[in-house]
């Protein structure tokens, strides 16, 4: 089995947060969780690129050498979940993530954080596969039914792209191919005038 | 590709993937002409930063570099254009010098694009509502069509100028003419155009002119979205015998209407006000008067239908789901209205099965642009059959559709022909979808400006293959006694004209002078509020001109040089990704009211801080008219230190006043800001009467 | 001939291959260089730019060093007192004779107070450090909960104890000869050492419970509320685990000297009487 992985080719990212959307509303994420956001830098500057983050679902992730629960593992397909009945909401996995990615909605107990929230790659849970308790804490489990997670689906200009390591990796270095040589086609100097 | 006045990466986020393809894959260079630094100039590779209201001379100026270096397609322009050394002409007026006096373009870049243009071609030219909301927007998107047929870019795969539209059926709004000049399919208001369509609904036209007070206002244009308001307020002198009493708004974000404060007087003054919408609008907030009726209908999901896109396609929508939440769906909101004012049997009449029917009716009349083969079952079926057609010519290849183009865009000549997907392309066979260029305005002509009389039609020897005519030729008529191939609606004249080879509508050149425009060649002229009293002087704009769509419109007598001393600032507006419209959708949805929580204004950090503002705070914005936003400063480099920008997308409060208490209980949206529209500024154009939303004056103050 | 036909080759392909380069080069040139590696840079930067300043300390301390500390904690410190009972065993006073009233009511009940909290502290927090072996879920869950409860109900006791011994609990020159003779407890007779109603093992139990649990109070509140930027979530993790594990073994320290070490001593947080034996060699300086 090949790794799961995403790749974001920021040439091609607009910054319309359709990702965004597309996973909140197809998992009903609460609203103030972020599985996923679009980072922009250089805002309305030539050189302006944008982004989509959510969790990287990292080889080594930093998340589950921190958590005091072992509350997150990482299957044999690379794809980082976390079990939300075993997670206490500690909030450590948030500090040692580069990429911000584990988010609390808010508990019930004097403004307790609830079970750690992240991007499943659309995987799911540790719960039984389609089952009403899935889909109710985690959401959609689309890698079951053998589709690509919802954002990489939604995605207009296809630059978020989404699933076996190899296979992105090959659909990634066919577009650089094409743009001319590695990273030259896209002439930022040409058009602002940048030596 | 050249894209003016157009955010596609935020306004058409979808295309971008076309569009980013053609960069990726082609190496097309991708020129953006726009006053900020839109997320679409993010992915260009020449930004060229514009100041609003001065598209027309950078264009001429392109044209007039174009034709000086010698560039411009001599042979499409000698066989298939006609009025092009009247045109060439006034060009000359637009050296790079004058463009970069006028519109803020280093002389060197007008030279740049215009080279970039010449060794690439075809170049796809694509304008959007920052092209036509200018008191000369006419002019303006004639010279955008001009430019291509001087380079020779129409008529070919790759050419041609595409006009993103706003949503997935303004197409299709447009082509059935929801409009107050024209009857559908851009008949027009002639007694001919009525006894036309009379004939297709079968009604008896003695009884559609008694409907009317006189005859003579079924063939007057009407009042147009943009001013309609000042029917009902009566401040300008109108034409009509009576103001306007009632209205009814259907699915309209009338918070997109200009001088939006007057908007709100009007709807407080009319007897009845009908909101036919899935979401209150701002509109059913903004009035205090218990005149107002909100009907809730269905959203695009809970009906079906067929829908006509920007490349002409034409898609059949499923219903998803049945209405939910008490709301009716347009169809049966519209039946309802007809039962009641009791013309049921007369509007019905051929109409038996909805919507199936109403796209049989269309098919039956509208034949000026070949809406007659795209039945009910042919768009079905191309619906059903998606995997069968090729992705990159969009033709069937075998199966049920075996050569049609995807959606049979229009012209689709009869029902078994496939589609135009091209217009003007004389490459290909009429009955393959090629066509030349309409003969639409007479034989010969004699242009005022020169004196020198031409042929309208194409020159010899410029056909589709297979032509009988070899060279240019008339529109048909007279195949059918008494009609013509747009009114004949046995449709032999079409099928005779398909069957020579030939195309109903005729073979002739396409126009660089409008002999019935006040510019006969478009021209630059000064945006009524310009913030170049300099300018104003050597391009004024035109006269006043009463009766323009039943309202007198002030152009001269509105334009004082002396208004930038108190209005420094251009105010232009736009569109956001996250918002859509008048909002009232989007604005009610929680995920994007999440990424967009806030109305704004964009302001250059210099600016902002020359006027002593802090980013993040609230400002007043206000427009010469005295209508006046609070909205939250937000700085950016995206636009110059001279323009601010707002996103049009905001509602629910007005001068800073919140209506959140006027909405129906719990209905109001997650989000509410001052309109922009408040502030733009009173401006039309000559022509159509569209709002200038773009290119308005404005000041700040902090709040 | 011959020989000139595989150099004439070579030449024509170098030739050949430099024209298709520099086309291929004037083409690239025409496009310039495109800094998409450049930007994937500064969005890295972005990211792991403020990650390194205490997020990869944070994540390798957590990860393992943490965890070891609190297990060191709670096992060598808990033996070596074991030892210490064995070997040396614990003082013993006679309870016969005159009792002084050494704790009145009130800071008896604040003493309890903060001793249930805080060993609901202790014991909290030592099961969500060894989260793994209970399998978290709802017991760690409610173990927040109480430790937060007891993080309150502790840092008032707290405030009040540093009211009512503050003046008790200054340190004062002596108390460094009872630190160098380690208040006795490694003699097995009962020889006076220098202590005025407090000694320096009590007074820095004292210093540490009030300002160190301070110092917990304020982590611990960034690390509940998640206020502040991640840097100093980060920070406040690091401190509180260190200072925790210090706080334990102190703890663990009072633990033994009340129950184990000094036979008795805890009957006087009960009755608030003390035996003057006690006070004779424990407290010499303290004025009955």
């Amino acid at each position: 089995m090949g790794r799961m992985k995403f790749l974001c080719d920021i040439e091609r990212c607009i910054d319309c947060s359709g990702c965004v959307v597309a996973c909140k509303e197809g998992h009903h994420i609460p609203v103030g969780v972020n599985r996923r956001r679009v980072i922009t830098i250089n805002q309305g500057k030539p050189g302006e690129k944008s982004i989509s983050v959510s969790c990287m679902h990292c080889a080594d992730a930093p998340c589950i050498a921190v958590c005091p629960t072992d509350a997150i593992y990482q299957r044999d397909d690379g794809i980082v979940l976390v079990s939300k009945d075993t997670c206490i909401g500690c909030g450590y996995c948030f500090m040692a993530c580069p990429f911000g990615a584990p988010q609390f909605p808010s508990g019930q107990v004097f403004g307790a954080r609830g079970a750690m929230d992240k991007c499943t790659f659309c995987a799911g849970g540790p719960e039984e596969t389609f089952s009403v308790k899935e889909q109710k804490l985690y959401g959609q489990n689309r890698i079951a039914e053998g589709k690509v997670p919802l954002c990489a689906a939604m995605c207009a200009t296809k630059a978020l792209l989404a699933g076996d390591a190899d296979e992105v990796a090959d659909v990634y270095r066919e577009r650089v191919f094409k743009r001319g040589s590695g990273t030259n086609a896209w002439g930022w100097d040409k058009a602002y005038k940048k030596k | 590709m050249i894209f003016i006045g157009s955010n596609a990466a935020e306004a058409h986020p979808i295309s971008m993937q076309h569009i980013l393809h053609a960069k990726e894959v082609n190496n097309a260079p991708i020129i953006v002409v726009d006053p900020r630094f839109t997320k679409l100039a993010a992915k260009a590779s020449e930004f060229v930063r514009i100041r609003p209201g001065s598209d027309c001379a950078f264009i001429m100026g392109l044209i007039n570099e174009i034709i000086q270096k010698g560039w411009e397609d001599k042979e499409f322009i000698r066989t298939r254009v006609a009025g092009y050394p009247e045109m060439a002409e006034i060009a000359t007026k637009y050296t790079p010098e004058e463009v970069e006096n006028i519109t803020g373009i280093p002389a060197a870049q007008t030279r740049k694009v215009a080279k970039i243009l010449a060794t690439n071609r075809p170049t796809s030219l694509t304008w959007c509502m920052g092209g036509t909301q200018h008191s000369i927007g006419s002019s303006i998107t004639r010279a955008f069509c001009i430019l291509q047929l001087v380079l020779g870019n129409m008529g070919k795969s790759g050419g041609g100028t595409n006009i993103f539209r706003g949503h997935d059926n303004v197409q299709g709004a447009t082509d059935m003419c929801v409009l107050s000049h024209t009857l559908p399919g851009y008949y027009g208001l002639s007694d001919g155009s009525w006894k036309h369509w009379c004939r297709v609904w079968d009604v008896d036209y003695d009884y559609i002119t008694s409907r009317f007070k006189e005859k003579k206002w079924m063939n007057a244009k009407g009042f147009t979205l943009s001013r309609w308001y000042e029917g009902v307020l009566g401040e300008e002198k109108i034409e009509q015998y009576t103001p306007i009493k009632a209205m009814i708004q259907w699915g309209c974000g009338s918070n997109s209407n200009s001088q939006y404060n007057r908007v709100v007087q009007a709807y407080n003054k009319l007897d009845l006000f009908v909101i036919v919408d899935p979401f209150p609008t701002m509109a059913a907030a903004t009035c205090t008067t218990d005149n107002v009726y909100l009907l809730p209908c269905s959203s695009q999901y809970e009906t079906s239908g067929s829908v006509t896109s920007t490349s002409r396609q034409i898609q059949w929508r499923h219903k998803i789901v049945d209405p939910i939440g008490g709301c009716r769906d347009d169809y049966s909101i519209m039946k309802d209205l007809v039962e009641r004012l009791g013309f049921a049997d007369k509007f019905y009449k051929n109409i038996k099965e909805t919507p199936e029917d109403i796209t049989r009716e269309i098919n039956k009349g509208t034949l000026t642009i070949g809406y007659n083969g795209q039945t009910p079952e042919r768009i079905k079926k191309h619906m059903e059959n998606w995997h069968t057609f090729d992705i990159e010519t969009l033709q069937a290849k075998g199966g049920p559709c075996d050569g049609d183009y995807y959606g049979m865009p229009w012209p689709c000549w009869t029902d078994t022909h496939p589609g135009t997907p091209i217009l003007y392309d004389v490459s290909k066979p009429v009955a393959e979808g090629g066509l030349p260029f309409r003969n639409r305005f007479g034989q010969e002509t004699t242009y005022v400006m020169s004196g020198r009389e031409e042929n309208q039609l194409a020159s010899k020897g410029v056909c589709n293959p297979g032509s009988e005519v070899k060279g240019g030729y008339a529109e048909f008529k007279d195949v059918v006694p008494g009609t013509n191939w747009k009114t004949d609606l046995s449709q032999k004249t079409i099928k005779e004209a398909i069957a020579r080879g030939m195309a109903p509508f005729g073979n002739a050149r396409a126009r660089c002078v409008v002999w019935t425009f006040p510019d006969q060649v478009p021209i630059h002229r000064e945006p009524l509020h310009s913030p170049r009293p300099d300018l104003i002087e050597k391009y004024p704009t035109y006269e006043d001109k009463p009766n323009h769509f039943r309202v007198f419109t002030r152009y001269k007598s509105e334009q004082n040089p002396n208004l930038v001393k108190e209005f420094p600032y251009v105010l232009t507006t736009g569109r956001m990704v996250e918002h859509m419209g008048g909002g009232a959708e989007t604005r009610s949805n929680k995920y994007l009211s999440e990424l967009q929580p806030e109305m704004y204004a964009e302001i250059n950090p210099v600016l902002g801080n020359n006027l002593g503002l802090r980013d993040g705070e609230m400002i007043w914005i206000e427009s010469p008219e005295g209508g006046k936003v609070k909205v939250k400063a937000f700085f950016t480099e995206r636009v110059d230190d001279k323009t601010i920008f707002m996103p049009y997308h905001f509602g629910g409060t007005l001068m800073g006043e919140s209506l959140a208490g006027n909405y129906p209980a719990g209905h109001e949206p997650y989000v509410m800001g001052d309109a922009a529209n408040v502030c733009t500024n009173y401006g039309y154009d000559i022509v159509t009467q569209i709002q200038a939303t773009k290119d308005g004056l404005c000041k700040v103050s902090r709040a | 001939m011959k020989k000139l036909i595989l150099p004439g080759c070579i030449l024509f392909w170098a030739m050949a291959g430099l024209a298709i380069a520099q086309s291929q080069g004037q083409l690239l040139t025409s496009f310039g260089p495109g800094p998409s590696t450049a930007a994937f840079h500064e969005i890295n930067g972005l990211f792991t730019g403020d990650w390194q300043q205490y997020g990869q300390l944070f994540t390798s301390l957590q990860a393992n060093i943490f965890s070891q500390i609190f297990l060191l904690v709670v096992t060598v410190v808990p033996l070596i007192f074991f030892l210490h009972y064995i070997i040396i065993g614990p003082m013993k006073f006679s309870h016969e004779g005159r009792q002084i009233y050494y704790f009145n009511l009130l800071s008896r009940c604040i003493h309890w107070c903060a001793a249930i909290s805080f060993a609901l502290l202790v014991i909290t927090g030592l099961l969500t450090i060894f989260g793994s072996l209970v399998g978290g879920g709802v017991l760690l869950r409610s173990g927040r909960t109480v430790h937060l409860i007891s993080a309150v109900t502790f840092s008032g006791s707290a405030l009040f104890m540093l009211f009512i011994w503050a003046k008790d609990m200054i340190i004062a020159p002596y108390d460094f000869l009872w630190m160098l003779k380690i208040g006795g407890y490694l003699s097995k007779e009962n020889k006076t050492v220098p202590a005025g109603r407090f000694n320096a093992g009590q007074k820095s139990w004292f210093w540490l419970a009030t300002l160190g649990g301070t110092v917990m109070a304020v982590t611990g509140y960034f690390l509940y509320s998640f206020q502040g930027n991640t840097d100093t979530l980060r920070l406040s993790a690091i401190i509180h685990n260190f200072l925790g594990a210090a706080m334990v073994t102190v703890f663990i320290i009072h633990l033994y000297m009340s129950l184990f070490a000094i036979k008795g001593a805890i009957r006087s947080m009960i009755s608030g009487y003390k035996p003057e034996a006690e006070l004779k060699i424990l407290h010499p300086r303290f004025k009955i």
